[in-house]
């Protein structure tokens, strides 16, 4: 049927797309490309999601404290293949399967934080890679910029936080060189959120935190927002279906440590160097506190000029210094002894 | 004899069979210096009962309505001049808001305070006995009790019951011959000596804002600033936190009660540029 061609509705699992899709603008194919099951249109190759096949994981000789959907999977018969459901055809296979046990456990411990001022956007993110209790990477990057005037601050599991990044960045740059001109921050956060819509239920975990500024066509105020004149935009979007814009968003483990000494000192009126140093000891203190951040702090600042990118420090150094200061505090002090 | 009778001194096998179910005799002692006399459990546990049991299948599951959770922020901070007490009053069952105004800082005597935070029953009911033990020292032994033994006291009440699902989370604060004292003491038995403690589900948002405030050399207005913001804070970002501000100062010669702010004045004044 010539339906079925235009749709695609068969050829799925095939390698390579028979019919070519009319060029339509990126959000709109959307919801048909779901009948289709390709979430992107234009796209010459289908994802191919590698799944590892259960009785691997299950007969492994290593227990790495597996999640408890081990048993579910191992009712799973070696024949009955994960793609097996839907005749809805998805080349995602996960939104209808068992889950896949993982071999080790996951957590997700960070520290992000960004929050928009009268100066842009001010992004910080520790460096700390944990692995529930062994810490993976001590200086990996949490803050991916994604284009120019776009960044993007990752949190939950690394390796699909990263994935995600790149789509998205791929994403966006093809609606640039479509349409000339680059997408709202609103656009990428909507489009970001469409893409992880499939995996809902999954154990798919992004928070991310989409930080940009939008310039160009639409003059000052178009918004509507004559106070805040300016075109910088902060969105958080995660991976189960949130998508929310605010003026301060903290996400993963240390967010709580982090959140209090924002609310104390974040307001419009800040300039560039208050904006780094609340940002900076909002992170420090989620370190001090956290068990799963730490390490060192990234820092990014967008404004209509692009991000810019603090150098990484070290807050080991931070720790020492305050450290001395309590002791210098503690030998000035000579009435009262504590009972320590 | 008599000096048995004051000394709360009783035969092994006595004690066993009046409290404990058969087998668990391992936790019944004579009196020795852990009891402090106490002559007996306050508690019977009747053979059969699993309370911690009980406790897991009071939930939605279950088909009971009321959830026995419990949030609060309390914090606490030695400095030079004294020991700072702020704690919230919100007293939350669930989703429902049981009371705007609980008290969650027990007076024990002029010159120890402790503060609550878990289940209200449990804690209510471990402090007062606590006060009750206190003066009873103070009664037999002429002098007042230390911060550290009366922490022990209630660290010992905990171990007693240890795995049968008492919540408590309690820092008792007081100033005794050693100074300034400040303890954490928890329902696993855990106890802690330390400079700053904050407990309850806010009390993340609340080491934020002290840990980065906190200096040893403050002054007093400071510091009830500080912990002033750091109850103010928690109550804004935590949904179970919420009420006044109780604030307590345990100075040389006895606590006071500095304020009780209503914190939705408070978070105007302390987050600039949010309304």
């Amino acid at each position: 049927m010539a339906l079925q061609d235009i749709c695609n509705f068969q050829s799925v699992f095939e390698d390579r797309l028979t019919t070519e899709y009319p060029a339509v603008p990126h959000g709109k194919k959307i919801a048909s490309s779901y009948v289709s099951g390709l979430p992107f249109s234009n796209n010459k190759s289908l994802f191919h999601f590698y799944i590892p096949v259960a009785e691997y994981l299950d007969e492994s000789p290593i227990q790495f404290g597996q999640i408890s959907t081990v048993q579910n999977c191992s009712a799973v018969s070696s024949e009955d293949p994960f793609l097996t459901s839907s005749s809805l055809p998805t080349c995602l296979p996960f939104a209808s399967s068992q889950s896949v046990p993982l071999p080790f456990p996951m957590a997700h411990g960070t520290t992000t934080l960004a929050f928009m001022f009268q100066g842009g956007v001010m992004a910080a993110a520790d460096t700390r890679s944990s692995c529930s209790g062994l810490v993976a990477c001590p200086a990996s990057q949490k803050i991916l910029p994604i284009h120019s005037h776009l960044v993007g601050l990752t949190s939950g599991t690394s390796a699909d936080c990263a994935l995600w990044k790149r789509i998205l960045a791929r994403e966006l740059r093809l609606y640039q060189l479509r349409h000339g001109r680059r997408l709202s921050t609103s656009g990428a956060a909507k489009l970001l959120s469409h893409m992880l819509h499939p995996f809902k239920g999954t154990e798919l975990c992004v928070a991310a935190t989409l930080c940009g500024w939008d310039g160009g066509e639409t003059g000052p105020g178009s918004r509507g927002e004559t106070t805040k004149n300016q075109m910088t935009e902060l969105f958080y979007v995660c991976s189960d279906g949130t998508r929310l814009r605010g003026m301060l968003f903290s996400v993963g483990s240390g967010s709580p440590y982090a959140y209090s000494i924002l609310d104390q000192g974040v307001h419009w009126g800040l300039s560039v160097d208050e904006a780094k140093s609340i940002a900076r000891e909002a992170v420090y203190r989620a370190t001090y506190r956290d068990a799963y951040s730490g390490n060192c702090v990234d820092m990014y600042h967008i404004t209509s000029k692009g991000w810019t990118r603090r150098n990484r420090e070290d807050l080991k150094e931070e720790y020492y210094r305050e450290k001395e200061r309590r002791k210098h505090e503690k030998t000035e002090r000579r009435d009262v002894t504590f009972s320590d | 004899m008599a000096i048995f009778d004051v000394s709360g001194y009783k035969k092994y096998c006595e004690l066993r069979e009046q409290i404990f179910p058969a087998g668990l005799t391992h936790l019944v002692d004579r009196t020795n210096h852990y009891n402090f006399g106490t002559k007996t459990q306050e508690f019977a546990v009747p053979p059969g009962v699993d309370p911690s049991g009980f406790l897991k299948s009071c939930n939605h599951d279950g088909g009971v309505c009321i959830e026995m959770n419990h949030g609060t922020t309390t914090l606490a901070f030695k400095f030079k001049h004294g020991v700072i007490v702020a704690v919230d009053s919100r007293a939350s069952a669930g989703n429902y808001l049981a009371s705007k105004d609980a008290n969650k800082v027990i007076e024990i005597n002029s010159y120890l305070l402790g503060t609550m935070s878990g289940s209200a029953a449990d804690c209510q009911h471990w402090e007062r006995l606590l006060a009750k033990e206190c003066r009873l020292y103070r009664l037999r032994n002429n002098h007042r009790i230390s911060v550290a033994a009366a922490s022990k006291l209630l660290s010992n009440m905990m171990l007693g019951y240890r795995g049968m699902g008492l919540s408590m989370g309690s820092m008792i604060c007081g100033w005794d011959k050693q100074g300034p004292g400040l303890y954490y003491v928890d329902d696993n038995g855990t106890r802690l000596s330390g400079r700053m403690f904050s407990t309850g589900c806010g009390n993340s948002y609340a080491y934020g804002v002290v840990d980065s405030g906190y200096r040893e050399d403050m002054t007093v207005e400071e510091a009830y600033e500080l912990g002033r913001r750091g109850i103010t804070h928690a109550t804004h970002r935590d949904a179970y936190s919420g009420g006044v501000v109780n604030m307590y100062h345990m100075r040389e010669d006895g606590w006071i009660k500095v304020c009780k702010d209503d914190v939705s004045e408070l978070i105007h004044r302390y987050r600039k540029g949010m309304f």
